[in-house]
């Protein structure tokens, strides 16, 4: 059973709200003047003019990156696929010219309907293929079509990576 | 019979038995990459060390010979120690290579260096370099980078394929494996040898960069190519064969299995019947079921005579089915039994009869007093109905010309290769994904089961039987794998008194079946349906796999 609580019988002045509209208009008046005045203090950003910077850990769109020739430095080695929980990453393996690499994508996609940008990807590459760190945050698209990323966009977005691969006494 | 301790536990062996085999029989691990159970013993790649009190310095055990009263410790500071210092020496020039190694996975390597090393290389120099992804064989690649020289294909190409190929060239570090000059891999056991590899030295064409090992799953089957029955495990991903492994069986091959039956699952990758056919013509599955059901009926009634092929492809279960229904309904029919022409037998495995089920067939068919005709003499006569089971007729010619001749016929296939010759097309399935039993030549019974879901409007032969049975008037009592394998223990004397469950990972021997039960099993009371029998067999497979891998 609940506790009884006795509601207090406003008085006239509170009755007539006059006391709160007035706190109320005081607080507004004094942003309005404080803002029209002293512009510092805006937390507003001036979308689409302005824009706001990521911070550097933020991952959005993935991209692919080059190696020095400009070729694809993933393998194809399905870590990323297999560490993906939202089992977005599609590849298909296939041979490459270069006898040093041997394997390498023929088709690498990515369901954007199903990524939830957990970076788990980037963090199982052992060659420093696959980043989430372009910056860019995923824009909604029209049809699903487009919401698939195949190699080509995911290089366009991409970058030589200078980091070692197979170890440093190659 | 020398009586010894491993590790405190004591085992008594036969005369001349390896201490790692008797690890093995108590299940005690000891890493190993030079030695195979199946291969003659070389004690080069140091890995299994042990310590005994027969010796102050370990020993390899896979070498030394079980005494009276040893004493083995396998888990002692200075056997890891000397494991340690054995696989950092092993791994020394290793390219570390595995994500773009296919064995990454499955690898002794890989899991032995978790197991005891777990360190970075301390190795400051140039690694040596070596060949890598030279194609040695038609099915075979070979990385000299990755190979670790433990000789097992080169064992495996003298001793068990009987074609010493392979062998060992240069000294040192520079050791790699390699064929003799203008020869190369070509036996038609060499997928084997890529079985054998430890590490990712030799890996098959076929399943190069196809998938990676741990996406897979493995069913554990029968290879069809031929009488011999090799048992295999089916590795599969996304409802795709992607290779097929021998599977231990000591009953049957060994550890081994022919590149060919390895490979055939390619057969079913085109030309699948994907739709029930009347004429060429695609029609509803049930539809047709009922106008080839009234058909039928009427051309017996007629007095017309029947004349069946079947298929030494199909399961015990399914010729049993389909015997039940045509004996009952079409009592003078006459039977011939089609399936692939003989091919060429060899020493180690392959049979010259290239179909799996020949011996399990003429048991069912004796059950029901059938005498098949030869299937070259079946056109001489004149059969107004003809039905054919089975998808592999097509190198003999016979069938298609008994079709041709035949008023109404009916295949029942999974391959359309026959040509549109029937006037009636059931879709069945592959070896690939059915279930049931097949005898092979050696009167060993083995389990065959399925690894890929039944495409489209594919059915099981059995079910299609069971729909025309039910049609024509004559319903079977089961039609479920299991339950109909119940009824053919009473049926068939073969079989008589043998459970499903008596045929194991091994299969079973009929020689070696257990005494005929006073109380024979009721055939309706096994019944069960496919599915609860598949769910069943899931527990199975785990089981069997968990066993096999121990071993």
């Amino acid at each position: 059973m609940g506790k009884l609580v006795e509601r207090p019988e406003p008085d006239v002045i509170i009755q007539s709200y006059l006391p709160e509209v007035w706190n109320g208009m005081k607080r507004t008046s004094r942003h309005f003047f404080a803002n029209l005045l002293m512009k510092k203090g805006i937390a507003t950003i001036q979308y689409p003019d302005e824009k706001v910077t990521y911070p550097p850990r933020f991952r959005g769109n993935h991209r692919l990156m080059h190696r020095e020739d400009g070729s694809v430095r993933c393998v194809a080695c399905y870590l990323c696929s297999t560490a993906c929980p939202a089992d977005c990453i599609h590849i298909v393996a296939g041979e490459t010219d270069d006898t040093d690499v041997e394997k390498a994508p023929t088709v690498f996609e990515i369901d954007h309907l199903r990524c939830i940008f957990c970076g788990f990807c980037e963090e199982a590459c052992p060659c420093d293929a696959i980043r989430l760190d372009s910056g860019e945050h995923r824009v909604p698209a029209f049809c699903r079509k487009d919401e698939m990323s195949g190699k080509e966009d995911l290089l366009s977005r991409g970058a030589p990576s200078v980091s070692k691969q197979g170890g440093e006494f190659k | 019979m020398p009586t010894l301790k491993i590790d405190g536990r004591e085992i008594t062996v036969e005369e001349g038995t390896r201490v790692i085999e008797a690890a093995d029989a108590l299940g005690i691990p000891i890493p190993r990459f030079c030695y195979h159970p199946g291969l003659p013993v070389a004690a080069n790649c140091r890995m299994c060390l042990v310590e005994t009190n027969r010796s102050p310095k370990p020993v390899p055990s896979c070498y030394d010979i079980c005494q009276d009263g040893m004493e083995v410790q396998t888990a002692s500071e200075k056997v890891k120690e000397a494991r340690r210092a054995v696989l950092e020496y092993t791994l020394l020039n290793h390219p570390v290579d595995c994500p773009i190694c296919d064995q990454a996975g499955e690898c002794d390597l890989q899991d032995l260096y978790f197991d005891y090393d777990c360190k970075p290389s301390r190795h400051a120099f140039r690694k040596a370099h070596k060949p890598k992804a030279r194609t040695i064989g038609p099915r075979i690649v070979y990385d000299a980078e990755r190979c670790i020289n433990c000789t097992r294909c080169v064992r495996f190409c003298e001793d068990v394929a009987g074609a010493p190929q392979l062998r060992q060239v240069h000294r040192g570090e520079k050791t790699y494996i390699d064929v003799f000059p203008g020869t190369e891999l070509d036996n038609p056991y060499s997928l084997c040898a890529a079985d054998v590899c430890p590490v990712g030295a030799l890996t098959p064409k076929d399943f190069r960069f196809k998938c990676r090992v741990w996406f897979m799953k493995g069913v554990q089957s029968v290879c069809g190519e031929c009488s011999r029955g090799c048992s295999v495990r089916l590795d599969t991903f996304k409802n795709e064969v992607q290779r097929v492994k021998p599977r231990h069986n000591p009953n049957v091959n060994q550890y081994w299995a022919c590149d060919a039956g390895r490979l055939a699952y390619h057969r079913f990758d085109e030309g699948r019947l994907a739709g029930t056919r009347i004429r060429g013509e695609e029609v509803a599955y049930f539809d047709a079921v009922a106008r080839f059901a009234d058909a039928f009926q009427e051309a017996i009634g007629g007095g017309k005579q029947v004349a069946v092929v079947l298929s030494p492809f199909m399961t015990c279960e399914d010729a049993f089915a389909a015997l039940t229904l045509l004996k009952a309904k079409a009592p003078g029919a006459v039977y011939a039994v089609g399936g692939r022409v003989e091919g060429e037998a060899d020493d180690v495995l392959a049979r010259a009869d290239r179909n799996p089920n020949r011996a399990g067939l003429d048991k069912v068919m004796g059950a029901f007093g059938i005498q098949p005709v030869p299937l070259d003499t079946l056109h001489e006569a004149v059969h107004p109905v003809v039905l054919v089971f089975g998808f592999e007729h097509e190198e003999q010619n016979h069938a298609r010309m008994a079709l041709q001749a035949a008023e109404l016929s009916a295949v029942f296939t999974s391959l359309d290769n026959l040509g549109d010759v029937e006037t009636y097309a059931f879709p069945t399935v592959t070896p690939y994904e059915t279930y049931g039993t097949w005898l092979n030549e050696f009167e060993v019974l083995q389990r065959v089961r399925p690894a890929l879901k039944v495409p489209g409007e594919a059915r099981q032969a059995r079910a299609v039987v069971a729909d025309l049975a039910e049609r024509l008037g004559a319903p079977l009592d089961v039609a479920s794998a299991p339950g109909l394998f119940d009824a053919m223990a009473v049926a068939v004397e073969a079989f008589s008194g043998l459970k499903l469950d008596d045929v194991g990972p091994f299969g079973i021997k009929l020689s070696e079946k257990p005494a005929d039960p006073s109380d024979e099993p009721d055939a309706e009371e096994g019944a069960e349906s496919d599915d609860g029998a598949d769910a069943e067999d899931a527990a199975d497979i785990a089981e069997e796999t968990a066993a096999t891998e121990e071993a």
